[in-house]
């Protein structure tokens, strides 16, 4: 089976000041591994196993990141810029996925923030996809991954080729070590641009900017504490919460 | 392409919020439910325009009516399309979105249309701000939603759809995720963090769930690094909706606050005066939590 595992695909969240008014200062934020590309790789490999595992990143960010964690064939889209659209994110991830030869599953992160270029991506490649996996198998064409939905904890199959993002339960156990990063460093990345893959970033939504949401913080109680935790069961009480 | 939003629903949650941020664009939104007969009934009470009704057969995923789906949506050609994060409500819109040239925006939490100008508003960096994104065309929106009665006037029957050729898709088996020790249905929930410095203080955190009639949560690393707990609450683990959340050194981190998105009344007590947690208390104390607990047991006590 071949599996493409999408990394780094994200600008870095905690590059972001937010500044008076709500403004947002990016600085030169790098597109990092998110929350869940550590589990994302987890699934791939596990999915790869015998075949061909395939790591594709957006951006300039260090492929040495996957090809220490089982990557064995790195490509990146350096000149891919962040987007706000999901779908044109999509649309990158999508081209590239082509252009490498297609795959049976395209592995990516279900990341909180981008929740949207899963879905989009399946929707442009025309495959099926199951969101939200916590592990996946495979056997034959057939992938079954465990997924929560609700209150209920879901076995699912879904035939390959199909879309699969993976939520990570917490954070990477066991991060590789200095000579895995180090040997990484030294495997080559096939880098392929936008004019390559034949596209032209174009967002369908225009940002008329960032603003503080309307309800900003908390009633902060001040005081003693004694005062404070007078004032605070007062409240509850009369929100009628207590 | 019409003026018309289109909310796509694979289960209940928020959906009402949905149908509400639909009708920005003029009219009740059409509901396609790809769900059970109770979901399209749902739908229905929720005052949708009309309800587009696929019922998956048995051991099958929406998801695998994902063709039958972006057919309805194409036909339609809706201006906006609407979700929830659900999984499989997701990968619906993103399919349809696909089929009609869709922008895909996330975290949505209002809808305005102006002139032919479509105006999104979303929550970005877990809330911290909100960005607005227009549109002269088609845009799909996973929405942030919220809880909100059925508005009472009920609309139209749900009309079966073509539901077509199910993907190959199946269920292999559904268990109960492992139950929340009370802490889904508590009315009042303590959570503690990484703020409780040893584990011989949780007596202090007990004791005044105890005083509150309230069960006592925590956040991941209080369960999965210290292991003082089994469960914890977040994206990754429990989603609770108390009438009363008290955070006891908790950071607030995205991942922790996810999980008590449905909570109505947000206390923080935390000596951080910049922690994340206070942009989503409704009450902040900014105080050693050594220092105030103490205090709050006495104030319960009057
Ligand atoms: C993929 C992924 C999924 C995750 N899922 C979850 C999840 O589902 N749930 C979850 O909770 N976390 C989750 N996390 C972890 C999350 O990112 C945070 O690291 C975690 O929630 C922080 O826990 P904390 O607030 O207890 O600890 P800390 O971040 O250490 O914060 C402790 C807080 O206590 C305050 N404090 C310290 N001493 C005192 C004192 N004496 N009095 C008052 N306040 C004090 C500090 O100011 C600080 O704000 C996840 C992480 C990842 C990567």
């Amino acid at each position: 089976m071949k599996v493409v595992a999408l990394y780094k695909w994200a600008r870095d969240p905690e590059a972001a000041n937010v500044r008076a008014g709500g403004v947002v200062d990016w600085g030169n934020a790098k597109m990092v591994a998110g929350d869940d590309d550590h589990a994302v790789l987890e699934v791939a490999k596990a999915l790869a196993e015998g075949g061909e595992l395939v790591g594709l990143t957006l951006g300039d960010g260090d492929a040495a990141w996957a090809l220490a964690r089982g990557v064995e064939v790195a490509y990146s889209v350096p000149d891919a810029p962040f987007l706000a659209d999901n779908a044109a994110t999509a649309a990158i991830m999508a081209a590239a996925v082509k252009h490498i030869g297609g795959a049976d599953v395209v592995v990516v992160g279900d990341a909180e923030q981008h929740p949207g270029v899963p879905a989009a991506l399946a929707g442009l490649l025309g495959w099926p996809a199951l969101l939200g996996v916590t592990s996946a198998t495979a056997e034959g064409e057939r992938l079954t991954a465990v997924r929560r939905v609700g209150d209920t904890i879901q076995t699912v199959w879904v035939d390959a080729p199909a879309v699969l993002s993976v939520a990570a339960t917490g954070e990477e156990a066991k991060p590789p070590g200095m000579m895995q990063m180090l040997q990484a460093r030294k495997k080559p990345v096939t880098q392929v641009s936008l004019a390559e893959l034949g596209v032209d970033p174009k967002e369908g939504v225009a940002s008329r900017g960032t603003r503080l949401p309307d309800v900003t913080g908390a009633k902060m109680l001040e005081g003693s504490p004694a005062q404070v935790a007078a004032d605070l069961v007062a409240a509850l009480r009369s929100d009628g919460v207590l | 392409m019409s003026a018309a939003a289109w909310v796509i629903a694979t289960d209940e949650k928020y959906l009402v919020s949905l149908v509400e941020a639909g009708a920005a664009l003029g009219s009740p939104p059409t509901v396609l439910v790809v769900g059970s007969p109770e979901l399209a009934q749902a739908a229905v009470d929720a005052g949708a325009g009309q309800v587009a009704w696929i019922e998956p057969a048995a051991g099958t995923p929406a998801e695998a009516y994902t063709a039958a789906a972006v057919s309805l949506v194409s036909q339609a050609g809706p201006r906006l399309l609407l979700s929830s994060s659900a999984a499989a409500a997701r990968t619906l819109l993103g399919a349809a979105a696909a089929a009609l040239g869709a922008a895909v925006v996330t975290a949505a939490i209002k809808v305005e249309l102006g002139g032919d100008t479509l105006v999104v508003h979303c929550n970005r960096l877990g809330g911290s701000v909100v960005e607005a994104f227009e549109s002269t065309g088609p845009v799909a929106a996973v929405c942030q939603g919220y809880d909100a009665p059925p508005p009472g006037t009920a609309g139209a029957s749900p009309e079966p759809a073509q539901a077509g050729e199910p993907g190959a898709f199946g269920i292999v088996e559904e268990q109960p995720a492992p139950g929340g020790g009370g802490l889904t249905e508590a009315e009042r929930v303590v959570g503690f963090g990484r703020g409780v410095k040893v584990r011989a203080d949780m007596a202090l955190i007990e004791e005044l769930a105890q005083a509150m009639d309230a069960a006592v949560g925590c956040t991941m690393p209080v369960a999965d690094d210290y292991k003082w707990m089994s469960q914890y609450i977040g994206r990754s683990g429990l989603s609770i909706a108390p009438k009363l959340y008290l955070a006891v050194g908790i950071q607030g981190s995205p991942q922790h606050t996810e999980g008590i998105r449905d909570a109505k009344v947000v206390a923080a007590i935390n000596s951080d005066p910049e922690a994340p947690i206070f942009r989503r208390a409704t009450y902040g104390i900014v105080a050693d939590l050594y220092e105030v607990l103490p205090e709050l047991l006495t104030a319960l006590k009057n």
